[in-house]
């Protein structure tokens, strides 16, 4: 027992102590002379006293190592009282005890040293309470103290041993106050243990745990055998292959890993078990007796479901468990190609790939390309070969939503989730939401908010342009959303702007966010694709009140209009099959085709009718500078997709040419310029959209920038290119266009 | 203030009091319901709303907005150009950075333009709208301001100028309400070029890119006219057998045709001694009576002018008879009493032909005197048809000299037709492309190209002695012939 030495007051105790007491047992009982288990969590002011008394006891140590030993014992006092006090609030954790112990020794010793004996063997005595294992080191202690310490342990300890059958199984030795200590596991050695009666657990899982009272003297030893009765059971198993996972009854209880013991291989291979893919034997044990369902589950694999009955608490011997390979293939294409796979996110080559080898089941497809990307969820049967296309989207990232004032903040989450679920409805575009951290970082970093994106908040376009490119590499997207809620009371009205990466002008869209229909606008923009090439005959016809259908003027050289023979003054009466009367007829049934297509047009003429068939040919077509009907931010994401997927290709150039028309719109010169540029090298020289129209852009741009004689320049180069056109490959002419506004 | 105008506003303050209104917004409100007045046809009413804001709210930021307004209102509904003036003028100095100002040089360049009549006012009007695109590069009435030029450049001459501004605008900016006349600018400009295919093709994409628009059934006039010249090898002109116009005394004795604006086409008659129209079913409809009626011609506002011997009315209302100042001093001025024809100029001058004296009188709007046509012109000339072309030509058939001149409103030559290839020329008329055709008694119908080339004759059986003489939007060819008494359609 230890001795109740009440409190003592010390310098320097916190307030901290006086809150652990408030929390602990409070009174002058001595501390518990076994700590109990230390709580999971030990508290900080307890960590902190800890840490004092530690350094306290460094402190004191080193007083002791010195000229004047005895000064230490004050100090250890202190520590040994704060100690005393932490126990008795609760139990002291290991590195506590071990503090109280040391604390106690070099206590001892230090009333050794001054030849208080009494005193030495009282500090010994408590010690030897608390840890009764304790020794002294005989290297650095002297041996009088050795033999003092050896005197007062005699009488308080004895000794115990415990063994099992079957061994393994947990001592524990339980005091009359109901204080727990752990020994260890059987058979062991015997230990020292204070003399006194005790109660012995032995337990073990599987078996019932037995438990005996004990009475130890001190020096005696007590030897106490346990036999073990079993009460659950063991299934033993061997699988090929090998790390298999076991299931018993639903719950995990063991992967087969290892190789099969020598001595099983013929027995094995006997069973049909390829014994060099095999696993070791695998325990699965403390299966409750009665009958278990058991799944062996292996990626890849089939699974195989058995049953297992336990009637008995013994091991059993489980027959093995081959599992047969489940894999399936998919071949994968995409357009544009050049497409990173992913297969349930792990990378598996390129588009067009042939992928083998996937494992049956669930499969998640990423096909991932600067373009865009593809998204599927499939489930693939065992030795299923499937084709899939993976068509590129861009994807709109949404950024989420910001309140125009604290009133509509609560409604804040709200919209975001109406938000998202509408606009998942695209068909056109992935639409995912971004992770908020990674773009609360890059605006971090770039000193930029959300809401300094949108119109009307005096960011630098370059600075808009910029965080757009870098939040579009960051997250592997092409556009992003973000959503104002209004200060409208009555009505949950969101304006939405949609942001395309490069941009510099985010374009906004109303909705009542909790009202699916008012969505529609706002998706059908997102889903029109402007289509960057039309069907195109390069037949030229005017309406006229002189004839019944319009009347050929002149046909484009080389188009597929002159191929087919068709002569200026013919008469469109009919295209495949459906009157004309007038040239916007005779377009809409041409654009509602495809290039390469077949146009059956019936034409009148001189020598009266003849049915003639146009294949029909591909015109690029510029993006109109202002069209209130076009979403130019979508169209900027689609025409990056065509940039970013197809480098170096003539639809690149034509993209880019028509990026930059988009930044014109937004009057984005810099950057129209820069689109310009680059299409000016990529562009061909021929009739039509060619060179020649990016040059003149570049001239428009250039003028508005204020750079009047490189814009001259420009338009200069731009009158020389005689057959240039503007709009698309029917269009007014470049060059006289270009050489007025180059002047003299 | 009118004391409706008071009351309104009382009624505007006090709504905006109760409302809690800023001074701004209740301005702003004033502002959209008189633009809301003037779409549903009530200008007074309009104009009422922007004087308050003028008078009540002349700190808020559409004040500006308003004087504009009240501009257009003097000048579109009053007629009164230099109200109209001094309203934008104000709004260009005392306003210069608000949302109207651009609008005020772009009126102010238009002002311009209607009235002039030599190359440097048409520089002055262009000044005015360059003034839009250089000071205001984004707004949106640079479109406006650019076709606007345009229209200045091509009468002044400068048609491939004409052609490039207005197919700027129809480019850069395909939404603007200026994008469709733009492109319909650069047709006729072409065409006046002597480029009439691609003209076509110009007018063809007002109806491709601008179905709605009111110019694509305009183009459709034009490519009809242009096709017929020049689709073929040669202009076709065949007679329109469906064509037949039954009127009784109107069409004996046809001394003039002419088509307004409307499609209505007048025809006078000395038989009936009357100037009737005729709408596209043959209807007629309420005409001008007048002793001894003379010609036709249509003015630039779209009226039609009828001379008769002794008087020329100009629309419905304005009827007068024109004096010059006699050949002696002291002695009464001396009226004009055998007037052959009578026209108005873009520059509102009014030219009347008179046979005694064979010559041509240049009278202001108010009918004060101001000298022959051409100015110090000494020759005699039986100038039987005065006519203005679409592009501000003054058209005279001289029928003695057997000849058409043309001049500008200046009185400087232009170009001529004839005397080879007429005969007996009695009427003339211009299309679109200042073609001139000229009916010949005993030649039918004669064509002539701007240059004064000879294009084609129009001529059938039924044709036997053309009288009068006019042309449709589409460039159809109407006929009277006085020995068939009869009026026929070339188209």
């Amino acid at each position: 027992m230890l001795r109740g030495g009440g409190w003592r007051e010390s310098r320097g105790w916190t307030g901290r102590l006086l809150v652990l007491l408030a929390l602990g047992a409070l009174g002058a009982g001595p501390a518990a002379a076994w700590t109990q288990e230390a709580p999971a969590e030990v508290p900080e002011v307890v960590q902190r006293e800890m840490q004092t008394a530690q350094d306290a006891l460094a402190r004191a140590v080193a007083e002791f190592e010195g000229q004047q030993q005895s000064r230490s014992i004050v100090l250890f006092d202190e520590i040994i009282t704060r100690m005393e006090t932490l126990a008795r609030a609760q139990p002291l954790s290991p590195r506590g005890r071990d503090l109280l112990v040391q604390a106690y020794e070099y206590r001892a010793r230090a009333y050794f040293g001054i030849g208080l004996q009494e005193k030495a063997s009282e500090n010994f005595r408590l010690l030897i309470q608390l840890k009764p294992e304790h020794a002294l080191s005989k290297e650095t202690v002297s041996p009088k103290i050795v033999d003092l310490f050896g005197a007062v342990k005699k009488v308080l300890v004895g000794y115990l041993a415990v063994s099992s059958r079957p061994a393994g199984a947990r001592v524990t030795l339980v005091g009359t106050g109901g204080s727990r200590r752990e020994l260890g596991l059987t058979d062991f050695f015997p230990l020292e243990v204070l003399a006194g009666e005790y109660t012995v657990e032995v337990a073990r899982e599987g078996y019932r745990t037995e438990s005996r009272a004990v009475s130890i003297a001190p020096r005696a030893t007590e030897s106490l055998p346990f036999e073990l009765v079993r009460t659950l059971a063991s299934a033993f198993f061997l699988t090929e292959p090998a790390g298999v996972e076991i299931w018993v009854d639903g719950d995990l209880r063991a992967t087969s890993a290892g190789a099969l013991a020598p001595d099983l291989m013929e027995p094995m291979r006997a069973k049909g078990v390829d014994p060099a893919r095999a696993s070791a034997r695998t325990e699965v044990a403390n299966l409750s007796l009665g009958s278990h369902a058991l799944e062996f589950r292996k990626k890849c694999h089939e699974t195989v479901r058995q049953t297992v009955a336990t009637e008995v608490a013994q091991d059993y011997e489980v027959e093995p468990v081959r599992l047969e390979e489940s894999l399936a293939s998919l071949r994968l294409t995409s357009d544009p190609p050049g497409a990173r796979i992913f297969i349930n996110g792990e990378a598996r080559g390129v588009t067009p790939a042939q992928i083998d080898a996937i494992c049956s089941g669930k499969v998640r497809v990423e096909v991932k390309h600067a373009a865009g990307k593809y998204i599927k969820d499939l489930v693939l049967g065992k030795d299923e070969a499937t084709s899939l296309d993976c068509p590129i989207r861009p994807t709109l990232a949404f950024l989420g939503v910001e309140a125009a004032s604290p009133a509509a903040q609560g409604s804040r989450t709200d919209a975001e989730e109406r938000i998202h679920q509408n606009l998942s409805r695209l068909t056109s575009l992935n639409f995912i939401t971004a992770p908020r951290e990674a773009v609360d970082r890059i605006f971090e970093q770039e000193k930029l908010t959300r809401a300094g994106l949108l119109p009307g908040q005096g960011a630098d376009p370059d600075v808009v342009r910029r965080v757009t490119n870098r939040l579009a590499a960051a997250l592997e997207v092409q556009g992003f959303l973000i959503g104002v809620l209004q200060e409208e009371r009555l009505q949950q009205k969101a304006r939405l702007y949609v942001l395309a990466a490069g941009s510099t002008s985010a374009e906004p869209a109303d909705v009542v966010f909790n009202e699916s229909a008012s969505y529609a606008p706002l998706l059908d923009k997102l889903d029109f694709s402007f289509a960057p090439v039309r069907p195109w005959s390069g037949l030229i016809t005017v309406d006229t009140l002189l004839h019944p259908g319009p009347v050929v003027l002149r046909f484009v050289p080389g188009s597929p209009a002159a191929s087919a023979g068709i002569q200026p003054g013919e008469i469109v009466v009919a295209a495949d099959g459906h009157p004309i009367k007038q040239t916007a007829e005779l377009l809409a049934v041409v654009v509602r085709k495809k290039p390469k297509e077949k146009l059956a047009l019936r034409l009148q003429g001189a020598s009266g009718e003849r049915t003639v068939d146009l294949v029909l040919g591909e015109s690029p077509r510029e993006v109109p500078l202002h069209d209130p009907g076009l979403l130019y931010n979508k169209a900027m994401m689609d025409l990056r997709a065509t940039v970013d997927g197809y480098p170096g290709t003539e639809p690149a150039a034509y993209a880019r040419l028509n990026l930059a028309l988009c930044a014109l719109h937004f009057q984005d010169y810099a950057g129209a310029h820069e689109y310009l540029q680059q299409a000016k090298a990529e562009l061909p020289q021929r009739p039509g959209l060619s060179q020649g129209t990016a040059l003149y852009y570049i001239g428009l741009a250039l003028e508005r920038l204020n750079y009047r004689p490189q814009a001259r320049e420009a338009y200069r180069a731009a009158a020389a290119a005689k057959d240039a056109t503007v709009i698309d490959n029917d269009g007014p002419a470049v060059a006289s266009l270009a050489a007025r506004r180059a002047g003299p | 203030m009118t004391p409706r105008g008071g009351l309104l506003v009382l009624l505007a303050l006090a709504a905006a009091a109760a409302a809690e209104d800023s001074p701004e917004e209740q301005a702003r409100r004033l502002l959209e319901n008189g633009r809301t007045y003037l779409a549903r046809g009530q200008p007074k009413q309009a104009l009422e709303n922007f004087s308050i804001i003028v008078q009540s709210f002349s700190r808020t930021e559409v004040v500006g907005q308003a004087l504009l307004e009240i501009g257009r209102y003097r000048k579109e509904v009053e007629g009164d150009a230099e109200k109209a003036r001094a309203a934008f003028e104000q709004v260009a100095k005392e306003y210069p950075r608000s949302e109207a100002a651009p609008g005020a040089y772009f009126q102010l360049g238009l002002l311009t333009l209607d009235r002039a009549a030599s190359t440097a006012e048409l520089d002055d009007a262009l000044a005015q709208f360059a003034r839009v695109e250089t000071l205001y590069p984004h707004s949106e009435w640079v479109p406006p301001a650019l076709q606007a030029s345009a229209v200045a450049h091509r009468r002044a001459g400068r048609l491939q100028e004409a052609v490039d501004l207005s197919r700027r605008v129809s480019l850069e900016y395909p939404a603007s309400a200026a994008a469709a006349a733009a492109q319909f600018e650069a047709g006729q400009a072409l065409a006046l070029l002597g480029e009439p295919r691609p003209a076509m093709e110009e007018f063809q994409q007002v109806r491709n890119r601008f179905p709605e628009s009111p110019w694509a059934s305009r183009a459709l006039e034009r490519l009809t006219a242009l096709y017929r010249l020049y689709g073929g090898p040669r202009p076709t002109f065949g007679l329109d057998s469906g064509f037949g116009l039954v009127a009784g005394d109107i069409l004996k004795d046809v001394c003039a045709l002419a088509v307004a604006p409307d499609g209505k086409l007048w025809v006078a008659s000395e038989k009936s001694r009357s100037a009737v129209p005729f709408d596209a079913s043959g209807k007629p409809g309420a005409g001008f009576s007048a002793e001894h009626p003379q010609a036709l011609s249509v003015s630039p506002r779209g009226e039609i002018v009828f001379a008769a011997r002794t008087a020329v009315r100009v629309g419905p209302r304005d009827v007068r008879g024109f004096s010059i100042p006699a050949g002696k001093p002291g002695e009464p001025p001396e009226p004009l009493d055998r007037i052959l024809a009578a026209a108005v100029t873009p520059g509102g001058w009014i030219l009347v032909s008179d046979e005694k004296r064979e010559k041509v009188f240049r009278f202001s709007g108010t009918g004060e005197f101001r000298g022959t046509f051409p100015e110090r012109d000494a020759a005699k000339r039986k100038v039987v048809r005065i006519v203005v072309d679409g592009e501000g030509g003054i058209v005279l058939l001289d029928r003695e000299e057997r000849i058409v001149r043309v001049h500008d409103e200046a009185g400087r030559p232009l170009r001529a037709v004839g005397p080879a290839g007429l005969r007996k020329p009695v009427d003339v008329a211009v299309d679109a492309f200042r073609n001139t055709y000229v009916a010949d008694e005993e030649a039918g119908v004669q064509v002539f190209g701007a240059q004064g080339q000879p294009l084609t004759t129009i001529t059938s059986p039924e044709l036997r002695r053309p009288r009068a003489l006019a042309l449709d939007a589409t460039g159809a060819v109407l006929v009277y012939d006085e020995k068939a008494e009869r009026l026929m359609r070339y188209r």
